[in-house]
């Protein structure tokens, strides 16, 4: 994987969240040479562990109006270059009887002033068209709100930045800036896998770590003052909604409901938390009670149904520079030139902002970087559709394509076409919640940077539905294995997935998520001895 | 209707249960929901496989001393382990279910994944081995159906190779499964069960073997055959040149279906009647006692009996709930040992020996339940319901279930 060691890019990218998977792909475009470096796997951090919600904007009209803004334009561009990613929900901002109502008059005012469409309805017209809506609402506003598949974004990104000739390394993680003559030249990556380091060079380094870009720019010399914010989230066994259901009152906890998927995620909690904890999260039963109790004031079946799992991940807020003790945190968009801010050329930090407005992100930052690159080259990416948007469909009207197809349809697009099917091993199921079949999973084993489960769930949804990977995790074990991974390794990473699984299901362990559990470990451990063979090792 | 007793619960500790009571000359009701912990079913039947340590347990008997004192055995004694073990034995012999091994020596079960695990007895043509760290042969293949994703193959010749057997794996198809095949979930253990149940499917299943295995010791199948009788796994064993076993598939288990189905087949010969597909709803008390029972199916039925047995299994087979607030028994509402804390009930490792699996019905020494405190004369627990063991860390689960109902 030490490809390219004597190669010097115009830039290296260093996070492969939805913001570094974006600027790589913009850079790419506008004809620089891009090399994407992410420390573990993609959407790994923030981009990974947040509701999904293609914000509307209207969440910050009234406190914001600058990120609503940004918010409404973006929503309308990935509706069209990420169609594949997205599903058009719209959402209702609601008012319950403990709300005060005079709020939704200023909240719809300052929606119109930010551009985005907001409709005052009737409760009874909230009721009918979003039948799982607390039915005591007293008021209602729609707007244009939306459900998107961060991983699915991300993968899309990733992919056609290496389509404009990128290259990009997962499990290589940026553990030293190089520096010469007072600028910054590349990077000393460590391969994660197995240990070994090597220099990367490049004209420019665009930091696009997220929270772990505080890190980053402290090995560079300087300073980006970054105040974590944990926020914690409950994904239900099932699609309880079908719209996006915020509270109409002032930003607060726990207070959106987003469908997504088969599935719906009620969040957030925001507690700034210590640096020290950003890898290694946990979630408290106080966030899990505030959850529970807030989301069934949205939707009142929440009581009733069962909670898939708990995540939590940490917002990467930047404090003002003028402000190190971080009162006046923004959640906006920071752009960081560490040439006239610090005098150290050859550095890019793009952070804050959200996963929603990653695209608008790498522009600022791509537009930074050509400029000091020389490159005048406009950007496209807010008209470019994304692999699997864009293409051909390959599909054709009026034919019968199995719900596996279908399905995967779903998840990568357009680019459906190259998963193999005409081979009855390859439409085998292995995951049946999700209705993954044999051939998606080689196709992203061969195409998307599948090195582990975890890796594959991201990028196929295996093991994430109601059954959380209890035979689909030894079935994918298993393709992995047929091609290519060793199979002590791969029992290895089974046991790690299932692990991992678990880790999510124990803060709400109970009713059939705890009865789930001890049937995944009466197969893995009673049947199969999985736990018995990584002893053996 | 009037029972002299009406278990709660159709796996394999309400069957054994009914089957012994029925022999003993008793009108005998079982009330069960259709699918059991048997669909896990992994082949063998396990005692003790595992100390509180961790470690493997050789001699299961002799264990049972150091167990404690919450322990279902502990209330049995080693004497009562032992008898009572035989007596499981024979009951599977006389349903037909034909099964090796002892209580005073563990043997070792083959694993879907290639693990080697302790053992009490294992259903005949099941891999199976006096040692732990050996196989006996030299060459081994392991064929399996294209397609079929719930036998890994990988990981099977992966230990085999570790154990110091040399391995091959190969796959086969015939025109019968390639059909069931077109359908992607059809390719299930139970479901290629039923294609091979026709002697004919099942004959060319046979002649393809022969045609592509060649002189390993040993050829190794998955135990996808056998569905309601043993029948087909002796075909094949006479049909195939050289010599077959069998190694458990993930789930559903064909070997668990067909214990269920035999011990059934049995409880019926001996005049047993079975409620199945319906579930128990509640009770009615009196004077410490059960009077009846009412089930979700038959709204107006009143169910009365003598004497009552819960076999309705652990969370998984839904004999124990639990909500936000706590741990319950949900048909009677019974007195459960569990912590009222949800922090306690569970590790932090997936593997870790987790608090919630002893969790259970609190009972006395003759197994009698509780309800608010006070002793139900007449309403006993039997199996994985009942609290004081870890069936995943100890391998105790089928030995509690079967020996307590005999209780």
């Amino acid at each position: 994987m030490d490809r390219n060691i004597s190669k010097c890019y115009d830039v290296i990218v260093v996070g492969g969240g939805i913001t570094g998977a974006g600027t790589a792909r913009d850079c790419a475009m506008r004809g620089l040479s891009v090399l994407l470096v992410e420390k573990f796997d993609f959407t790994n951090g923030a981009t990974g562990r947040n509701h999904g919600l293609l914000h509307s904007g209207a969440r910050y009209a009234v406190t914001d109006s600058e990120s609503a803004s940004e918010c409404i334009r973006e929503n309308m561009i990935l509706r069209k270059i990420a169609r594949h990613c997205v599903e058009e929900t719209d959402g209702l901002f609601i008012t319950l009887p403990e709300d005060d109502i005079s709020f939704q008059g200023t909240f719809v005012e300052a929606c119109r002033r930010a551009g985005i469409r907001a409709d005052i309805i009737s409760p009874e017209e909230a009721r009918r068209i979003e039948p799982s809506v607390n039915p005591s609402l007293i008021g209602a506003v729609r707007v244009p709100d939306a459900s998107v598949d961060p991983f699915h974004l991300t993968t899309a990104n990733i992919l056609d930045a290496r389509a404009h000739g990128a290259d990009v390394l997962s499990y290589h993680e940026v553990v030293g800036i190089l520096q010469e003559n007072g600028r910054v030249g590349g990077v000393r990556v460590r391969n994660n896998h197995n240990g070994e380091e090597s220099e990367m060079r490049a004209r420019l380094v665009i930091n696009a770590a997220g929270i772990w870009g505080h890190s980053i720019a402290r090995m560079a010399g300087v300073t980006v003052n970054m105040f974590p914010a944990k926020g914690t989230l409950l994904v239900f066994g099932h699609r309880v909604n079908n719209m996006v259901i915020n509270r109409c009152r002032k930003p607060a906890n726990a207070d959106i409901l987003v469908p997504d998927d088969a599935v719906c995620v009620i969040g957030t909690t925001s507690d700034r938390v210590g640096y020290d904890t950003v890898d290694n999260l946990e979630i408290t039963p106080g966030e899990v009670d505030i959850l529970i109790k807030e989301g069934e004031k949205l939707a009142p079946a929440l009581a009733s149904t069962r909670i898939l799992r708990a995540y939590a991940g940490v917002r990467p807020l930047v404090a003002a520079d003028n402000d190190p003790s971080g009162r006046s945190i923004s959640r906006g968009i920071v752009c960081l030139d560490h040439e006239s801010r610090d005098g150290l050329a050859g550095l890019i930090t793009i952070t804050g902002g959200k996963m929603m407005t990653y695209r608008l992100m790498a522009e600022m930052a791509t537009d930074l970087a050509c400029k000091k690159l020389g490159v005048s080259k406009p950007c496209r990416t807010a008209t470019a559709p994304l692999p699997g948007t864009g293409g051909t469909d390959g599909d054709r009207p009026g034919k019968f394509y199995s719900t596996a197809h279908n399905a995967a349809r779903g998840r990568q697009g357009n680019r459906v076409r190259e998963i193999e099917e005409q081979r009855a091993e390859d439409r085998a199921l292995v995951c049946e919640c999700e209705e993954v079949s044999v051939g998606e999973v080689k196709y992203a084993i061969s195409q998307l940077h599948v090195h582990d489960l975890v890796n594959l769930r991201r990028r196929t949804r295996v093991g994430m539905g109601t059954c959380q990977g209890e035979l689909c995790a030894c079935r994918a074990a298993g393709v992995m294995c047929e091609t290519g991974k060793e199979a002590r390794e791969a029992l290895a990473d089974l046991g790690s997935f299932l692990n991992e699984r678990w880790k999510g299901m124990r803060p709400v362990a109970w009713g059939s998520t705890l009865d789930e559990s001890q049937l995944t470990a009466t197969i893995y451990g009673g049947l199969c001895g999985v736990d018995r063979l990584a002893v053996d090792d | 209707m009037k029972y002299d007793i009406i278990i709660i619960g159709g796996g394999l500790s309400g069957l054994t249960a009914g089957i012994a009571l029925a022999n003993a000359g008793k009108r005998v009701c079982i009330v069960s929901a259709g699918q059991s912990s048997l669909h896990f079913h992994s082949g063998s039947f396990d005692l003790l496989g595992y100390d509180a340590r961790g470690e493997v347990v050789e001699h299961p008997l002799d264990a049972v001393g150091q167990l404690g004192p919450e322990h279902p055995y502990s209330r049995l004694g080693k004497s009562g382990v032992q008898r009572l073990a035989a007596e499981a034995k024979r009951l599977f012999n006389r349903a037909g279910i034909s099964v090796s091994g002892d209580a005073i020596a563990n043997h070792y079960r083959l694993s879907p994944v290639g693990a080697m695990k302790p053992a009490w007895l294992t259903i005949g043509g099941f891999v199976h081995s006096s040692s732990g760290t050996s196989l006996p042969w030299k060459r081994a293949e392991i064929l399996n159906i294209q397609g079929f994703l719930d036998f890994p193959t990988q990981f099977l010749a992966a230990s085999l190779k570790a154990l110091g057997v040399d391995c091959q794996v190969k796959s086969f198809t015939t025109d019968e499964l390639s059909r069931a095949r077109k359908s992607p979930t059809e390719m299930r253990a139970t479901n290629i069960a039923k294609v091979l149940v026709d002697k004919d499917s099942l004959r060319k299943v046979a002649d393809r073997i022969n045609a592509i295995s060649g002189n390993a010791d040993v050829l190794l199948l998955p135990a996808v055959l056998g569905f309601s009788d043993g029948q087909s796994l002796d075909d094949l064993k006479a049909w195939v040149k050289r010599p077959v076993q069998y190694v458990a598939t993930l789930p559903p288990s064909v070997s668990g279906v067909r214990t269920a189905v035999l011990l059934k087949r049995l409880f019926a010969q001996l005049g047993g009647t079975m409620l199945v597909g319906d579930v128990a709803n509640g009770g009615q008390f009196k004077d410490g006692r059960l009077v009846s029972i009412t089930t979700e199916h038959l709204p107006d039925e009143v169910l009365y009996a003598d004497e009552f047995i819960l076999a309705s299994g652990s969370f998984m087979s839904h004999g124990l709930k639990s909500n936000y607030e706590g741990v319950f028994e949900p048909v009677f509402g019974l007195d459960v040992d569990a912590s009222g804390n949800r922090g306690d009930w569970t590790r932090e490792s997936l593997f870790d020996a987790q608090p919630y699996m002893e969790y259970g019905v609190h009972t006395d020494e003759a197994f009698r339940t509780f309800k608010n405190g006070n002793t139900i004369d007449n309403l006993y627990a039997v199996g994985s319901v009942l609290s004081g063991h870890n069936s995943i860390r100890q391998a105790d689960g089928t030995g509690v279930s079967l020996l307590t109902a005999f209780g």
